[in-house]
């Protein structure tokens, strides 16, 4: 039962670091950037790849690739697209995401790659009784300090603010002084390293590494911050937490049923949204106004 | 999309779309099955620009409604006696083992599914608004496959259902294509059509002026649905298969960049994606296999194919946003490209 919970906040914050990358660049620019989930394999691959090296160098060297893979996919193709329509940038991204799929298969072959990574955070350990996974407790940890990390930074720098006033009216935003070209990329780079972050805990559970190894997570993350509200930072990983905890406790719950978890969050997905069709931490009053 | 019958509107796409039928179906073996897989796709295309082109909102759950379709009609034409025998069908509801139909009245009950799972759904989705609505049409799919991929009392599971009859005559999958072609046209020139193309422009304005966008775009959805549905039959009909994998992730993504490269608007943007995308992919097939285009032979390393076809379509949409088409409907003397 504890384990149950432990799963489902641990699940829940790793979606919910996903969601907040997703939700960053689409603040900044309406783009739902589908490829987002190959910046979470790309880091995969890197710490598959460097498992020689110590974890800190490999950790590092796996943010670095995908913040860069991050800033590469804005600088070649979404800049080209600001202001578009939203379906044509999230086409777009759809072709990045195929693309760098392809790519991947070429260099890294079609079939997994894996390599054990971060040893030690496998296995369990006992509190009065109860047999809980040391993964859960890290995963856990690493995502609440993420998170506190990234409330500080949206909500107490500079950037931040930036990066919430672009969210809310970018035209406003570049009219009072915010250089658009370092915020997107700025955003880019953050939304990279979160990747990074889902990464290493995604191999840490399962280290096969295959080129659509990043893809099931960001599905469920972009449904997530539609659940918690496309518009708020906030609402982002809420409601990418919300999809992750709801799912692990539904493969909990469903026992033998729980092949059907994805079609009953799904379900549940749908009724919040006819509820609070804004997402869950939308305003109920604001509606656009000409 | 234009408000009135224009004949060259419908008569060109129409005929373009036979035209190239004929020359590359009666070229080969293969050319025929191309044809015949670049029409039923070309049919999802339609059922898709029927509701995101109009509406302009994206939607993820055709593949749904195509499932549904080719699911529906595949079960009812596969022999009732290797529906007896076959391991991945011994679940099978026992009416259904027993349910045996003609290839036109299954694409009619294909039909009727699709229409009939996006009138539900479509119900609840379509109160939804804008990139929300399109995201949470993601989740139909999702559970769509979902179910048909674990549940073997409906169909095959994760396995493929075997042994349809796949389409006697090249005739047939165009006959079908013009028809559908036809009822989008007309669709789209129809009241509701126009009214959903005002919502589109301006959802403000619209239901200042009575119109109820829930209405307009769940009578567009289930019509798209009903469309999607014979789509995903055809699909099935052409491969003589159906898994449930064929109708997921990359069907959908396949169909929805045949649909905004084109240009979402317009019944010829709908072609032109459809045609042009089917054209790189063999092109770059060809120079894969090493054979000969008007005479030249390239040859470009195994696997780059896949690399090339999804860089071309980033390139194509960074290059014209609205699609090649840009939206506009087909006329003669066209491309007047730039303004």
């Amino acid at each position: 039962m504890i384990q149950a919970i432990l799963d489902a906040v641990s699940l829940g914050g790793v979606y919910a670091l996903a969601a907040l990358g997703l939700g960053l660049v689409f603040g900044v620019m309406r783009l739902v950037n589908f490829a987002h989930a190959e910046l979470i394999t790309v880091a995969s691959y890197t710490l598959v790849m460097t498992h020689q090296f110590p974890l800190v160098v490999s950790i590092v060297l796996s943010v670095v690739a995908a913040s860069l893979m991050a800033l590469l996919m804005e600088l070649l193709a979404y800049r080209r697209l600001r202001g578009s329509n939203p379906a044509t940038m999230l086409i777009v991204s759809f072709g990045v995401s195929v693309l760098l799929q392809k790519v991947y298969e070429l260099v890294f072959g079609a079939l997994p790659r894996s390599a054990s990574v971060a040893t030690g955070l496998t296995g369990a350990f006992t509190v009065g009784g109860v047999s809980i996974t040391i993964a859960s407790v890290v995963t856990i940890v690493l995502a609440v300090v993420i998170l506190l990390a990234m409330g500080y930074l949206i909500e107490r720098t500079k950037l931040g603010l930036q990066l919430r006033a672009a969210a809310s009216d970018f035209q406003t935003a570049r009219l009072l002084g915010v250089r658009s070209n370092r915020l997107i990329a700025s955003a880019f780079v953050i939304s990279g390293a979160l990747a990074a972050v889902v990464a290493f805990v995604n191999v840490v559970g399962n280290p096969q590494v295959d080129p659509r190894f990043g893809l099931d997570i960001t599905i469920l993350a972009l449904v997530g911050i539609v659940v918690g509200g496309m518009n708020s930072l906030r609402g982002s990983a809420l409601g990418g937490f919300i999809v992750g905890a709801v799912l692990s406790l539904l493969n909990v719950i469903l026992g033998n049923g729980r092949v059907y978890a994805y079609s009953w969050m799904f379900v549940i997905v749908i009724v919040i949204l006819l509820v609070r069709p804004g997402g869950i931490l939308s305003k109920f009053a604001t509606k656009e106004r000409v | 999309m234009t408000t009135r019958l224009r004949l060259q509107e419908l008569l060109g796409p129409i005929l373009i779309v036979i035209a190239f039928s004929y020359v590359v179906g009666l070229q080969s073996a293969q050319g025929l099955l191309i044809v015949q897989s670049t029409l039923a796709l070309f049919v999802m295309v339609l059922a898709l620009h029927v509701f995101v082109g109009n509406s302009g909102v994206l939607s993820f759950g055709h593949g749904a409604f195509a499932m549904f379709g080719a699911f529906a009609s595949g079960i009812v034409t596969t022999p009732s006696n290797i529906k007896e025998n076959s391991l991945q069908l011994q679940n099978l509801y026992p009416f259904l083992v027993n349910l045996n139909l003609g290839m036109y009245p299954s694409l009619l009950l294909a039909i009727a599914a699709g229409a009939l799972v996006a009138g539900l759904s479509g119900l609840l989705l379509m109160r939804l608004n804008g990139l929300a609505a399109g995201i949470a049409t993601f989740a139909l799919l999702g559970v769509a496959y979902n179910i048909f991929f674990y549940n073997n009392r409906i169909g095959p599971g994760s396995q493929a259902l075997l042994a349809l009859p796949p389409f006697q005559f090249l005739e047939e999958p165009v006959v079908l294509t013009v028809i559908v072609m036809l009822a989008v046209y007309l669709f789209g020139i129809s009241r509701a059509g126009r009214t959903l193309r005002a919502t589109r422009e301006d959802p403000l304005a619209a239901p200042a002026l009575g119109i109820s966008i829930t209405r307009v775009r769940w009578i567009a959805f289930t019509l798209s649905g009903a469309i999607a549905g014979l789509g995903g039959a055809m699909f099935a009909h052409v491969a003589g298969t159906v898994q449930v994998q064929d109708y997921y992730l990359p069907y959908t993504f396949m169909t929805l960049s045949m649909l905004i490269i084109g240009g979402s608007a317009s019944l010829w943007g709908a072609t032109v994606g459809t045609l042009l995308v089917t054209g790189i992919g063999q092109i770059l097939l060809m120079m894969e296999q090493q054979k000969p285009i008007l005479g030249i032979v390239v040859h470009i390393p195994n696997g780059t194919r896949a690399i090339v076809i999804a860089l071309s379509l980033v390139v194509m949409l960074l290059w014209r946003s609205e699609g090649v088409t840009q939206g506009r409907e087909f006329k003669i003397g066209m491309p007047k490209l730039r303004k």
